[in-house]
């Protein structure tokens, strides 16, 4: 057990890299300088800059190469029984402790030259968020890379195996269907979600259809509105860049249905023995496999239309499996039946009572504050700007300045459905929150997978008594967040988040250990 | 700490938004002291941050370089920087504060938007000291704890004498259970 401070081991006992590690990063600041040198030495040829050049980069070299002496000369590591410590940096000093349960991943890499002169370089990763991994130690003697990648692996065992036995059994075992397909796409609702995929196509391909009906049945009235526009306007030119908008729109919309059709051809999703296996493509075939207790959560997309008739799309989010992959969001089901979504949810997440779920409204005070903002950028970033054309007698676009004024309304009725569609919900072991109306996304989070939790609050929230919460996840790189509760019911949700997902902690089964990357 | 929330009616509280009355969790957390940090944190954050202005009002003569803009372009920076350096380090030192619970670490900081982040214990991945020059001169570290998280994943509590953050540093790693959650 370590009694001692960390930074006192290393100073007592902490080991060097391979002294190779200076010869290593000397070739890296050459390489960086050898290019702009050649590249200044031929395209500069002889002259004053052709000579200074090569001079400069030397010079610019050699604090380059003292650094990284010094950076070698400070570098200290250390495995202890439970923890991998490390020291570095010479301006700023940094102290890691990295919890060897931790530990997803531990890679032994070497370069061609790394292998001539029997070095090698240690990688060792957690599920931490950084793109590089959390340990680099380059480089080591190629034995002691080796030995260490084999001690790293054996004390991160013993440590989950010590927990596993701490846990003890009598956790819930989850059932699941077994091999019956979860979900299966057939060529219609493949075509639904292409056609419904790409608004604008489907709005401009209304237009357009909308076009030909008046054209041909009301003649005379649409005929001379249009004409008389023209004329005000000055110039088909308009008419001509609208319907040349409205081909490209429609065209669009055609692409998007075939790429649905090829993308997602024959769509099979299988849920069984803990892994969810996809299976599609047409041209490409796709075949994926997720492990569940990888999946952190699942992200319901309601886009307006797709609302309307009464469909949805659901993603899921997960954190990285394979090193160089950190994780993201992939599409679950490209396409489902609104009826179908919880059904659906439970192939992932067997326990969640998705459709039971209560959704609450965040404050009232909240559709004050999208008032004011979508008035404010109505103002200025619409409005005004026709009024600035008008003042410089810009055409069309002043004359049509007084006209700009009927769409006023519009911020309200925004902040009113941003409004109703923004909510939360707590049914039981799962967080939920919801916003957005032209693309209305349901964040379903278990609380087992809930990583950190904030409570935020800007003066401008302060001054009204709101607050925004945030649930993070092991997710890449997105957050769900419930924006303008109550300060107070913020700070309570906060409190029975913080309780709930330490309770999920304890109660998981114990299928679900840590160990994650195989070495 | 500071003005509290003006209480507002609250429609979402009106209602059983959180299901059930449930009894209080067996090892329900006790309070834990509220930490603060140095003192000295305000110097060194008074510090940096006139170094930091300082460097912009240098920057303002480049357009006098160039363009022969008056150098008067210099005195709003400086000013600008006078006030923030006299304000806002001891505003944010006023909001900083941090517990470590026996579940989780709280930390509760931002003069301008105000943050409360609970990282538990389990979810720790892994732990730092930071020292840059300046916090090395003046024997003072940032410990830094790091989840799997996506956004959210670095809490950072500046500020602190460095054996304590050394300590902090040390039990935190400790803490740190084998389930995170991933």
């Amino acid at each position: 057990m370590p009694s001692e401070a960390a930074t006192a081991r290393l100073d007592g006992d902490g080991r060097r890299l391979h002294p190779f590690t200076l010869v290593f990063s000397a070739l890296t600041i050459g390489r960086g300088m050898i290019w702009p040198a050649l590249a200044g030495g031929f395209g500069l040829g002889d002259g004053q800059m052709g000579r200074t050049l090569p001079i400069i980069l030397a010079v610019l070299a050699i604090p380059a190469l003292i650094g990284s002496a010094a950076k070698y000369a400070l570098y200290r590591w250390r495995l202890d029984a439970d923890e991998l410590l490390l020291r570095s940096g010479v301006l700023n000093r940094q102290n890691r402790v990295i919890p060897l349960a931790r530990v997803q991943n531990v890679e032994v890499r070497q370069s061609l030259l790394q292998r001539v002169v029997g070095v090698a370089e240690l990688r060792v990763e957690t599920a931490g968020t950084g793109l590089q991994a959390e340990a680099v130690l380059s480089v080591l003697g190629v034995g002691e890379a080796q030995s260490l990648r084999t001690d790293l692996l054996a004390r991160r065992r013993a440590q989950a195996d010590a927990v596993l036995v701490d846990a003890g059994e009598g956790t819930e075992a989850i059932e699941r269907p077994v091999a019956t397909p979860l979900a299966k796409l057939s060529t219609w609702d493949l075509l639904l979600a292409g056609a419904t995929a790409n608004e604008a196509g489907v709005i401009a391909a209304a237009a357009a259809g909308l076009l030909q009906f008046t054209e041909q049945i009301p003649g005379e009235l649409f005929e001379t509105a249009i004409r008389g526009a023209v004329e005000r306007t000055q110039g088909a030119y308009v008419v001509v860049g609208i319907a040349g908008v409205l081909v490209l729109m429609v065209v669009g919309w055609i692409i998007s249905i075939a790429g649905s059709l090829v993308r997602y051809h024959g769509f099979t999703l299988t849920v069984d023995g803990g892994e969810m296996r996809k299976r599609y493509g047409l041209l490409t075939v796709h075949e994926a496999s997720v492990p569940l207790r990888r999946v952190q959560a699942i992200r319901l997309e309601e886009t307006f239309l797709r609302r309307w008739l009464g469909l949805a799309s659901l993603m899921i989010e997960t954190a990285g499996g394979s090193p160089g992959q950190r994780g993201g969001a992939e599409a679950f089901v490209p396409i489902a039946r609104r009826g179908e979504v919880a059904r659906l949810v439970r192939g992932i997440f067997a326990d969640a009572q998705v459709d039971e779920a209560d959704f609450q409204h965040v404050h009232p005070k909240a559709e004050r504050r999208l008032r004011r903002r979508y008035l404010l950028s109505f103002l200025v970033l619409v409005w005004a700007p026709f009024w600035v054309a008008r003042w410089f007698e810009v055409q069309p676009a002043g004359t049509m300045a007084p006209w700009v004024g009927l769409l006023l309304p519009l911020p309200w009725l925004m902040a009113r459905w941003q409004y109703a569609h923004r909510g939360w919900a707590l049914p039981p072991g799962y967080v939920m929150a919801r916003s957005g109306v032209l693309n209305r996304v349901t964040w379903i989070v278990p609380d087992r997978k809930l990583q950190t939790l904030h409570v935020r609050d800007t003066p401008f929230q302060r001054r009204l008594g709101l607050s925004t919460l945030v649930v993070d996840t092991a997710a890449g790189g997105k957050q769900a967040a419930v924006i303008d509760l109550a300060h107070s019911t913020a700070r309570r949700l906060l409190e029975e988040l913080a309780v709930r997902a330490r309770a999920a902690v304890r109660a998981r089964p114990p299928s679900a250990e840590p160990t994650a990357g195989s070495g | 700490m500071d003005r509290p929330h003006p209480d507002v009616t609250l429609l979402d509280e009106a209602r059983p938004a959180l299901g059930e009355p449930r009894p209080l969790p067996a090892e329900a957390p006790p309070e834990a002291p509220v930490q603060r940090l140095d003192p000295r944190a305000v110097t060194l954050w008074r510090l940096t941050g006139a170094m930091w202005w300082a460097m912009w009002t240098l920057c303002m003569i480049i357009p006098w370089l160039l363009w022969e803009w008056p150098l008067l372009l210099m005195a709003p920076v400086a000013a600008l920087g006078a006030a923030w350096v006299a304000w806002v380090p001891p505003a944010s030192y006023r909001h900083f504060s941090y517990q470590v619970g026996p579940v989780d670490v709280r930390v509760m900081h931002g003069w301008w938007t105000r943050h409360v982040a609970v990282v538990l214990h389990s979810r720790i991945q892994h732990v730092d000291t930071r020292q840059g020059p300046v916090e090395r001169a003046m024997g003072l570290a940032t410990v830094v704890v790091y989840t799997a998280g996506s956004v959210g994943a670095m809490v950072g509590i500046p500020g602190l004498a460095e054996g304590e953050a050394e300590a902090l540093r040390d039990r935190l790693a400790q803490l740190s259970g084998t389930d995170d959650a991933v």
